[in-house]
């Protein structure tokens, strides 16, 4: 379903949606772009370039209560699970990248073995996709790793702008449920339009954006240099924190721990918080044995991760090209450039 | 099994036996599915044990998949969830889930000469192996198990290697030489090639330190053995159990579905980062 | 003036001459404007080294990390390394000399003097530019910034470009140095010290409780703060679960009593936590070169928590961090008149 929405309407369509979900929108907040909530009646401007923090919180939370705890000296201990129900969402603004990430993460956490925790959030939630105009960061490489700026995987509807409007396409039963919600504020998408969505999306694509090597050589080139000293070389400058695998949209590592809330019957949480291959410690043995115990040996698990070890599993580059962990790096660490220089493609 | 994959069941402990003393003391817990609960598991297989309010572990199942009315694990006190539960009583309840990772795959083995190689707590995730190997005696030729502890206070399941004999050749060592050790001094790498093991119709099960695998395998690889005729069994710090969480990710495997059972033509193919 | 063509020949001799390690120094990056910290080992590599205000990282924190890494690669190369340093980077150095944790003979310090200006901001820059990329940037005088873009370029004044810890900073110039490139600029700043800090610490307590516990929750707890700072040093963290120093003759007990101060959940209460510790360990010890509010992903302004105790420090003791190796640290000191008894 294709349809046009002129852009002052683009408050009413919001608040009409707010009346059955909450509504999510890019919101620039003490100077970085995240996803906030849309107040009744507030303005979406949606002219974000894309967002620091990706919206893989919304079915991923850094934070997730597995199940609470209590024991009661020794009996039995009384175990009741915490599987969310959260109210539904409707987040705007995602930027295709971010759809495509959530492709790589629903394999994750859903094929196979399904997290019911993600599932429950996945299911409540419909991504509203905002097509690039032009790369929202010099660091983009979307085109190189399958994508593109109007891409559609993952995303329930795809917006793109054009003068004064928005072409609306609905991709899924959850993403025509939107546009039914309000259909009275959408005109129907013409021959013209059409052609406009075309010229505006071949537009986004001929906007340079970084590249990186074919899936093919990429996959070739790591794997015939997995051993390359370049490795460490490449990350001499790592310092080991977590902002790369944090900001990213597919990484999905996560630790589990125990959190005390109560003493007196023992009484706690079991939490899932994301982790993050980049840390010293991520992977230290009980016995102090740590299988990789230098930068370089973890800067080669992340990018390999992503390049090697998803395509092999998968069939597909778990990274989707939104440039976030080169941007910021703290030291400059690039994806791009280190698979290259290490692949030698 | 449990729809939601991280709820353990809980399982009563019904019985602690102290095998080694120190520092790093083992114990061996039985524990009993509480509420009819509880899995099938088979060898090789893992599973993660919670001490509520401590954490969890990921510990091999070392009683063999035959007995349904317990499961046993062997536990080297190392960690914050290891001293936890070192630290409990006949009685006290813990929560298992699992059974998580692959198995050895013990039926393929029928008529073959089978070589157990072991070391200090790896002897646990090689065990269901070997009771089940003389449980049905008659299905496998040659039976050999070696196996060493740094002294002779640190030898895993003393009495039920010494009730092996018979069914199998049996060859402990000690690291160095003690009083009264009529057995073998010397690691467990020169140990075999002390006696040589032939690789015809063969299989070695190996588990241990890391340093002791590596060694094992390059003299089992100089006595003839195929990198498909050994197998061990590997472990890395794990979370999730079920190929998520990322933590035991060695190459495309995550060692929690994917392993922890290998041949070495397997795990050859690996990084070296376990 | 700094000559560039100066530190690459001096880089290029230390290289040469085999008697430092390697030089560490700055290069252009690829990931975006920012110059990237490099390490030479080569001396032919000395002419890829450049000096402008996007040479922001402090690479006193390479001499700490490399250190570790020396530590479990069991190398013997006892030789120095080189590092181009700052006036803020230089203080570090002192700090660590102070600290005992480098010897001033594992070190040749290459030292660098702003000559009055600075490094920039890079949210300064992406706001002045309103989004667009910067391919160059270089000082234009004392006071002004030139920068390049694909679409030209302008000359903007450096009070709107520089780093605020730049704009209050009174001795833009190496305290400790081997060979010194550029002229001293005394006594100038921008604006004074602590002005930013002041912005919000004038406001009223409610809205200063707010104001970080806003930037609080939003703390992902990637420690790219934390890891980036040369004075976070400590093998052993606080806020790890589980990072800290295990050896096979770590015992279980050892491993079992630790206690979690801080949960890895990242909520306001667990973050501010996380933030005022690392602050406290700081004191008298941060030297301002605010690399932690730099590589902030979600812009806490982390440098301002360590301003409040490097202002008690001076005015409770006079004590500025860094300025001499001689000197005993902060904490490590005391004085017979001290008010309180509990020191006698």
């Amino acid at each position: 379903m294709e349809a046009i929405l002129q852009k002052d309407r683009l408050g009413q369509w919001v608040a009409q949606l707010s009346t059955r979900a909450r509504v999510f929108a890019p919101a620039f907040v003490d100077d970085v772009w995240g996803y906030g909530p849309v107040e009744t009646g507030a303005e979406v401007p949606l002219d974000h370039g894309n967002t620091t923090r990706p919206p893989k919180n919304f079915v991923f939370p850094q934070r997730e209560v597995l199940y609470r705890f209590r024991v009661q000296d020794r009996h039995a201990p009384q175990i009741t699970p915490t599987v969310p129900e959260p109210e539904p969402a409707v987040v705007f603004g995602v930027r295709p990248c971010d759809g495509r990430a959530m492709v790589r993460n629903d394999k994750v956490f859903t094929c196979g073995v399904v997290d019911p925790y993600y599932q429950a959030r996945r299911d409540k939630v419909v991504f509203v996709g905002l097509a690039c105009s032009a790369p929202p960061s010099p660091n983009c490489f979307c085109q190189s790793v399958g994508g593109s700026p109007h891409s559609e995987d993952g995303l329930d509807v795809l917006m793109t702008e054009l003068e004064g409007r928005y072409h609306v396409k609905t991709l899924t039963a959850r993403g025509l449920e939107l546009l039914d919600a309000a259909r009275s504020l959408f005109d129907d998408a013409g021959a013209a339009d059409a052609g406009e969505v075309e010229r505006a999306h071949a537009a986004a694509r001929a906007y340079p954006q970084r590249t990186l090597a074919s899936q093919e050589q990429v996959v070739d080139g790591l794997k015939r240099n997995f051993d390359s000293p370049k490795w460490a070389e490449l990350a001499r400058a790592c310092i080991g924190c977590g902002a790369c695998t944090y900001l990213c949209p597919s990484c999905h590592c996560f630790d589990i721990n125990d959190e005390i809330t109560g003493t007196s019957p023992l009484a706690g949480e079991r939490v899932r918080t994301w982790d993050n291959c980049q840390f010293p410690d991520f992977t230290m043995h009980s016995s102090g044995h740590n299988p990789r115990d230098d930068t370089g040996s973890r800067l080669r698990q992340r990018v390999a991760h992503k390049l090697l070890y998803f395509v092999e599993n998968h069939g597909i580059q778990q990274c989707t090209g939104c440039g976030r962990c080169i941007t910021h790096c703290p030291v400059g660490i690039d994806i791009v450039r280190v698979t290259h220089e290490v692949a030698e493609v | 099994m449990n729809a939601n994959v991280y709820l353990p069941q809980l399982a009563r402990i019904a019985h602690i036996k102290d095998e080694v003393g120190g520092a790093r003391a083992i114990k061996t817990f039985r524990v009993e599915f509480l509420d009819g609960g509880g899995f099938e598991h088979e060898c090789g297989q893992c599973a993660m044990i919670s001490v509520f309010g401590k954490g969890e572990s990921m510990i091999s199942i070392a009683s063999a998949p035959s007995i349904k009315d317990y499961k046993q694990f062997s536990i080297m006190r190392v960690g914050r969830v290891t001293a936890a539960i070192h630290d409990m009583q006949v009685g006290d309840v813990i929560g298992v889930r699992g059974p998580y990772g692959n198995r050895f795959p013990v039926a393929d083995w029928k008529g073959r000469n089978l070589t157990f190689i072991g070391g200090g707590c790896g002897l646990a995730p090689i065990w269901p192996v070997i009771q089940t190997a003389v449980a049905n005696r008659g299905d496998f030729g040659n039976i050999t198990v070696f196996y060493g502890g740094r002294t002779s206070r640190d030898i895993l399941y003393r009495a039920e290697l010494e009730k092996l004999r018979g069914m199998a050749d049996v060859h402990l060592s000690v690291d160095s030489p003690e009083e009264g050790w009529e057995g073998y001094c010397g690691f467990v790498p020169a140990n075999i090639m002390d006696k040589p093991q032939s690789p015809e119709n063969a299989i070695a099960i190996t588990c241990g330190p890391p340093i002791m695998i590596k060694y094992v395998i390059g003299n089992l690889s100089a006595m003839g053995f195929a990198d498909e005729q050994i197998y061990t069994t590997i472990e890395n710090k794990m979370k999730c159990g079920v190929g998520k969480c990322g933590r035991c990710n060695v190459g495309k495997d995550y060692v929690c579905v994917k392993g922890p059972v290998y041949s070495w033509a397997e795990l050859k193919g690996l990084p070296q980062e376990y | 003036m700094v000559a560039i063509e100066d530190i690459r020949a001096r880089a290029r001799t230390l290289l040469e001459s085999g008697e430092v390690r390697a030089v560490l120094g700055y290069q252009r990056g690829s990931a975006g404007t920012l110059a990237e910290p490099a390490f030479l080992t080569e001396p032919q590599q000395a002419a890829s080294l450049v000096w402008d205000p996007t040479c922001i990282h402090n690479l006193a924190l390479y001499l700490v990390n490399e250190k570790k890494r020396q530590r479990t690669q069991r190398s013997n190369d006892k030789r120095p390394l080189a590092v181009v340093a700052k006036g803020c980077d230089s203080r570090a150095l002192v700090v660590l000399l102070q600290e005992n944790h480098i010897d001033r003979s594992e070190v040749v310090i290459l030292g660098v003097s702003c000559e009055g200006g600075g490094v920039i901001d890079p949210r300064k820059l992406t706001r002045a530019l309103a989004g667009r990329a910067a391919t160059t940037v270089a000082m234009d005088g004392a006071d002004a910034i030139r920068v390049g873009t694909a679409s030209g370029e302008t000359t903007l004044p450096a009070s709107e470009l520089l780093a605020d810890r730049c704009l209050e900073c009174a001795r833009a110039y190496p305290e400790l140095y081997d060979t010194l490139y550029g002229d001293k600029a005394e006594g100038r700043s921008y604006s004074p010290r602590f002005a930013a800090l002041n912005t919000v610490a004038e406001k009223p307590l409610d809205e200063r409780r707010a104001y970080w516990n806003a930037h609080f929750e939003r703390c992902i707890r990637c420690y790219a703060c934390r890891a980036v700072c040369p004075m976070c040093y400590c093998d052993e963290c606080v806020v790890d679960s589980t990072e800290f120093v295990v050896t096979p003759n770590t015992s279980a007990d050892e491993k079992a009593n630790r206690i979690r101060w801080i949960q890895r959940s990242p909520d306001a209460s667990e973050s501010a936590m996380y933030h005022l510790v690392r602050a406290m360990h700081l004191a008298g010890r941060c030297i301002d070169c605010a690399e932690c509010e730099r590589v902030c992903p979600v812009n806490i302004p982390v440098r301002l928590l360590n301003n409040v105790l490097e202002r008690e420090a001076l005015e409770a003791f006079e004590y500025v961090p860094g300025t001499d190796p001689g000197l005993p640290s902060l904490i490590s000191s005391f004085r017979d008149g001290d008010p309180n008894d509990f020191v006698r």
